[in-house]
Order: C-alpha cells, then sequence, then structure tokens
C-alpha cells in the first residue's frame, strides 16, 4: 500500500460517520433546517455540480448550480424556511433522503475525514405531485472535535443530463 | 356574475384592446405545433455565445425550433449550424453536448462530413449509383446563421431579414449589457439548462416586462439578501423607470435607482471596467448604465436578458432562453456573462452570484417556476379556458408612449404596467395569422 492510498475508515468511527449523514439527511428532510446549519462548520463550503455531456475521450465538463459559502447557505435556508418568503417550499415539498454507499477516509489532519456517500433524494411537491428523485454522489469534508462532527465541505455530482421539473429549491 | 368570454375579437386568441389573451395560447400542443412552423421555423433564434466555441473545431448541440442542430466553428472561423441528423438513416451524427471534432462520423455507418457539413464519403461510395452526388447529401443547412455583439442567431428561413433589421431598436438597448467593452462578453460557464411544466411564453413576457410580480414573488431574496437596494428603495424606483417596445415584440424595462441612496449605491459598474465602456458605447448608452438598478428584456420570441446587482458594484449579466417544448413544458437554457477584461476574481463572484439568484438553483428562479408551473396546471383544463388571461393594466397606457423620449423605440410609463407584455402578445399574433 501506497503513502498516498487513502485509509479507509473502519469501525466504531465509520459508524459515528454513517450516523452523522443519516441525522443530517434526516434534519433536512424533517426541515429543521437551523439544527442542520449547526451541523456546518463557519468555513461550510456547499456546491452542486451538474455535468455537460462529453465524449468519453473528452474532458469532462462540470458546472456549478449552487457554490456556497455560509453566509449563501444561510441566505437560502432563511428563505426556503419561511413560509412568508417562499413559494417554492410552501406548501413545503416532501422529500426523503436515502444516503447509501458511504465509504470514509483519513486525511492529513487527524481531526477531518473525508466521506463519499450515493444519494437518492425523492421530492415531491404541489407543482409535481408525481415526484422525482435526484441522484448523486458526494463528497463530504467532516471535522470531528470532541464527539460532535461538523460538515465542513460539500461536492454534490448531480448524476442527470437534465433537471425535469422546475427548480432546486432543497438541499442535498 | 363572471365574465364568460374568450379573447374573441380575432382567431380567440389575442384581443389586445380588451387586454385579453386565451388561454389556450399557454397550454395548447396545437398552438404549439403552429409556433414551431409559423414562428421559430420563420424568424432568428438564439443558438449559442461565440465565447463557447472559442476554437476551431468546437461546438455545442443545441435547438433551432424543434430540430436538433450543431453549432460549430470552422477553421476559417465561419459558424455553421448543421442539422444534427444523418442523411443516410436520421442517427444523430454529433452525439455529446459539446466538443471539438475535426470532422463529424456517423457512428452508426460512417458517413463522414466536414465540419462545414459537406459529405467526405459514405464509405460505401463503390456502391453508389453513378448520379449520386455527394454535395447533394450534406448535413443540412441551415441557411441563415449571423452574430450580434457574441450572440449566434439562426433562421430556418433563407429570406430572413438581416440580423440587425430584426433587432432593429432594441439592439440600442440591448448592446450595453452584450458588449460594453473592446473585447466584449464572455460566457463564464456552460449553461444550466432544466426542463420546466410551463410555457415558454410565460417566461418570455415576464422577462419582457412583469415589473409587478417582483415584490410578491420575490419577497424571499428581496428581503433577505443584504446587498439589494432596500425594498423601499426599490418600490420607489419604478417612478424614474420606464419599458421600450420596439417592432418586432422586442421589448424591456429598465429599473433605476431610487434616489436618495448612499452614493456608494450609485456605482453600479465596476469602477475599474468602466472606462472601458466609454470606447464601445455612445454617450447616452453610458447613460443608460449610470445608475440603472436592472434592466431585463425579451427579444422575440425567446431570447430574455437581465443584468442585475449580485454584489458591490458587481453585476450579473443573464441572458436566458425559453425553448419550447410542448404546449405545458419548456427547457431553460442560462448563462451569465461577464466582460472578458474583467479580473478572474470577479468573473468568479459574479459567476456564482448570478447563479445563486439566476439558474436552476437560483432563488429568485425557484418562486418563479412554482408559480408558472402552477397557473398550467390550474389553466389546462375546460372551466378555466373559458377565462382569458388578464393584461388590463396595459389598457390605460398602450396608445399612449412618452412624447419626449429621445431614445430608440417607444417608451412607456410608468415601468410597472403590462404594456411590455402585450406589445410580444401582439406581435406573436401578428406572426401566427400571417401567410407563409
Amino acid at each position: 500500500m501506497s503513502d498516498q492510498e487513502p485509509i479507509a475508515v473502519d469501525g466504531a468511527l465509520y459508524i459515528e460517520i454513517q450516523r452523522f449523514l443519516f441525522r443530517e439527511a434526516a434534519l433536512l428532510d424533517h426541515r429543521e433546517y437551523g439544527a442542520w446549519l449547526a451541523l456546518t462548520t463557519e468555513d461550510i463550503q456547499y456546491c452542486v455540480t451538474a455535468a455537460v455531456s462529453r465524449d468519453a475521450g473528452a474532458n469532462a465538463v462540470d458546472y456549478s448550480i449552487i457554490d456556497e459559502n455560509l453566509v449563501g447557505l444561510k441566505s437560502r435556508i432563511d428563505q426556503i424556511s419561511n413560509p412568508r418568503l417562499t413559494r417554492a417550499e410552501n406548501p413545503p415539498s416532501m422529500t426523503r433522503r436515502v444516503v447509501s454507499n458511504i465509504e470514509a477516509y483519513h486525511s492529513k489532519v487527524p481531526s477531518e475525514f473525508s466521506a463519499t456517500s450515493y444519494l437518492l433524494a425523492y421530492r415531491s411537491r404541489p407543482s409535481a405531485p408525481k415526484g422525482g428523485f435526484y441522484v448523486a454522489e458526494r463528497q463530504d469534508l467532516l471535522r470531528k472535535s470532541g464527539s460532535d462532527w461538523r460538515l465542513a465541505r460539500r461536492s454534490v455530482r448531480l448524476d442527470h443530463i437534465m433537471l425535469f421539473d422546475g427548480a432546486l429549491s432543497t438541499l442535498l | 356574475m363572471a365574465v364568460r368570454s374568450s379573447a374573441s375579437e380575432n382567431n380567440g386568441w389575442v384581443d389586445v384592446r380588451r387586454g385579453l389573451v386565451s388561454r389556450d395560447v399557454f397550454v395548447s400542443d396545437e398552438i404549439f405545433r403552429l409556433e414551431m412552423e409559423r414562428i421559430f421555423d420563420r424568424t432568428w433564434v438564439f443558438l449559442a455565445h461565440e465565447t463557447e466555441i472559442p476554437a476551431a473545431g468546437d461546438f455545442v448541440s443545441r435547438s433551432l425550433g424543434s430540430a436538433p442542430v450543431i453549432v460549430v466553428r470552422d477553421s476559417d472561423d465561419t459558424i455553421h449550424v448543421l442539422l444534427n441528423s444523418c442523411r443516410h438513416r436520421g442517427a444523430t451524427v454529433c452525439r455529446p453536448d459539446s466538443g471539438n471534432v475535426r470532422n463529424f462520423v456517423c457512428p452508426y455507418h460512417g458517413w463522414t462530413y466536414e465540419r462545414s457539413g459537406r459529405l467526405m464519403t459514405t464509405t460505401f461510395d463503390r456502391h453508389l449509383p453513378k448520379d449520386f452526388v455527394l454535395s447533394e447529401h450534406g448535413l443540412v443547412h441551415v441557411p441563415r446563421v449571423e452574430v450580434h455583439k457574441g450572440l449566434i442567431f439562426g433562421s430556418w428561413n433563407a429570406n430572413v431579414v438581416p440580423l440587425s433589421e430584426y433587432l432593429g431598436e432594441i439592439a440600442w438597448y440591448i448592446d450595453p449589457f452584450l458588449s460594453r467593452s473592446p473585447q466584449g462578453m464572455e460566457v463564464l460557464a456552460p449553461p444550466h439548462r432544466w426542463r420546466a411544466k410551463s410555457n415558454w411564453k410565460v417566461g418570455a413576457l415576464n422577462f419582457v416586462g412583469d415589473s409587478q410580480h417582483i415584490l410578491t414573488t420575490h419577497v424571499g431574496p428581496l428581503t433577505l439578501d443584504p446587498v439589494r437596494a432596500a425594498r423601499a428603495g426599490f418600490a420607489t424606483a419604478a417612478e424614474n423607470s420606464f419599458q421600450v417596445v420596439t417592432d418586432r415584440g422586442h421589448g424591456c424595462t429598465l429599473t433605476y435607482l431610487a434616489p436618495g441612496l448612499p452614493e456608494e449605491a450609485y456605482q453600479t459598474h465596476p469602477p475599474d471596467l468602466e472606462p472601458l465602456y466609454s470606447k464601445v458605447l455612445q454617450a447616452d448608452q453610458r447613460q443608460l448604465l449610470n445608475r440603472l438598478r436592472v434592466i431585463v428584456g425579451t427579444i422575440f420570441p425567446n431570447l430574455s436578458f437581465i443584468e442585475t446587482q449580485v454584489g458591490p458594484a458587481q453585476k450579473a449579466v443573464i441572458v436566458r432562453q425559453w425553448r419550447p417544448i410542448s404546449g405545458t413544458e419548456m427547457e431553460i437554457l442560462s448563462w451569465v456573462l461577464a466582460e472578458k477584461e474583467a479580473p478572474a476574481e470577479y468573473k468568479t463572484t459574479v459567476l456564482r452570484n448570478g447563479f445563486h439568484n439566476f439558474g436552476v438553483a437560483g432563488v429568485f428562479e425557484q418562486d418563479d417556476l412554482e408559480l408558472w408551473a402552477s397557473a398550467t396546471y390550474a389553466s389546462n383544463n375546460a372551466i378555466a379556458k373559458q377565462f382569458p388571461y388578464s393584461f388590463h393594466t396595459a389598457l390605460p397606457y398602450i396608445d399612449a408612449p412618452e412624447k419626449d423620449h429621445k431614445w430608440p423605440g417607444r417608451a412607456f410609463k410608468p415601468a410597472d404596467t403590462e404594456v411590455a407584455q402585450l406589445e410580444f402578445m401582439r406581435q406573436w399574433d401578428r406572426c401566427m395569422k400571417s401567410a407563409p
């Protein structure tokens, strides 16, 4: 095993990371946005990207659709969580985030861990009652302080050539 | 008692005199098919920005009307727009959304075309009859392709008027936002692209001039974003503002900053870039930029743009296309532009703040789309269709443009009426009724 190969997290630590990801998904599904935001770090970078369809031999071209620091993230949340300030999320979307295929790795910093996960986020709302899924692979950077875990970076790579039901107003 | 009347003065679609537009216009698949024939196959339609295909061989896959096309730059810098369908058996010869090619090789049977669309070989040329002329079987060429300030337009109509004539008076208003520095604007990233369950005209109308929806639909971002002018400042700015309507249905709405704000609020564009504007713009066009809070507009039929403040002295120019998919669905493409000469850091910020507001996850976008989808859903039934949409607030003003307007086009005040929207529908109606 070379120096550069990341070391996978095992055992109790893996279960903590898994629990963290499940918990923050549940907070979003229950629309406990304040509690969710409290799980992010001050220097949080939250990104969602989509990809242009490219020839297999050509370089990938991703483009950003959400790219927020804490201020931007908070303003998004302030909008969708306040019934007076949102149309897209009032009535609120019904969502269910299924997080799976979690792998976690140690990093050079002892308190930091990278985690990849698959996301299947279901969403139904009055203008699209049939509902649909957002499917993505996520790369997270998690920080542990004592027994507290926090999300420092999230990159969500959508597996969609195109989104089909209007704007993305929820978090993934 | 409910007034049951369809917009019945002419063919039942648009009644300018009474300010009514039939709901069918916004949901009908039959009308959509007619639009493809009478509008999208006949007029100039936006395809791509030049900076999306900067190098020889660069291409993007787009649509012209309902037809998929390839927009490709040839080695002599010519831009070709080609039907993306092999002349043999129809397979798409160019399957990715973007890339670079030396030529187009159909993956089905190997028919090979140059970037110009010229057929080089079928790879079975030895079996072709003697009278088969290769040059007659090239990729179907969009007959008219012209560029205006970096925007590539195409038309299936070989006899369409020149693009400059088509844009006419609206060019004076849009040029300061499409190209105001010597090197012009560039697209900062591939476009956001997504589908929405609404008719394409709902978006086109919203952007030609719907000031009335801003404070209600967008109460969220206007309340929350600290960069924006105060709500009160924004509302009173409507007094200084105006709509412009030009021939052929193009229009825009200019909203100025209210008086009495702190001085730095009036630094609307980056101070470092402003000296470049005087090299390109007329003095009056410079004045157009000065103290402008927002300009939003639509170039008939389905190209819109908005320039809005996204940070202190930071303006994002967003170009936006509403592509018709059916009577009740559209595909939206959205680009963010900035001056080529701008520093990289400025471009990064403008891009990010641009799509924070307008894009598939935009904080303005999300509320627009939700309400538009609800309108489509509620309108698409026989009962609702008996009650045309209201454009009444255009009526007291539509015949009285500003007399002392010294800039092109017809100007209307105040800016928060539905004049530009009704004029757009008037032009739509004209196009739909005109013979081939």
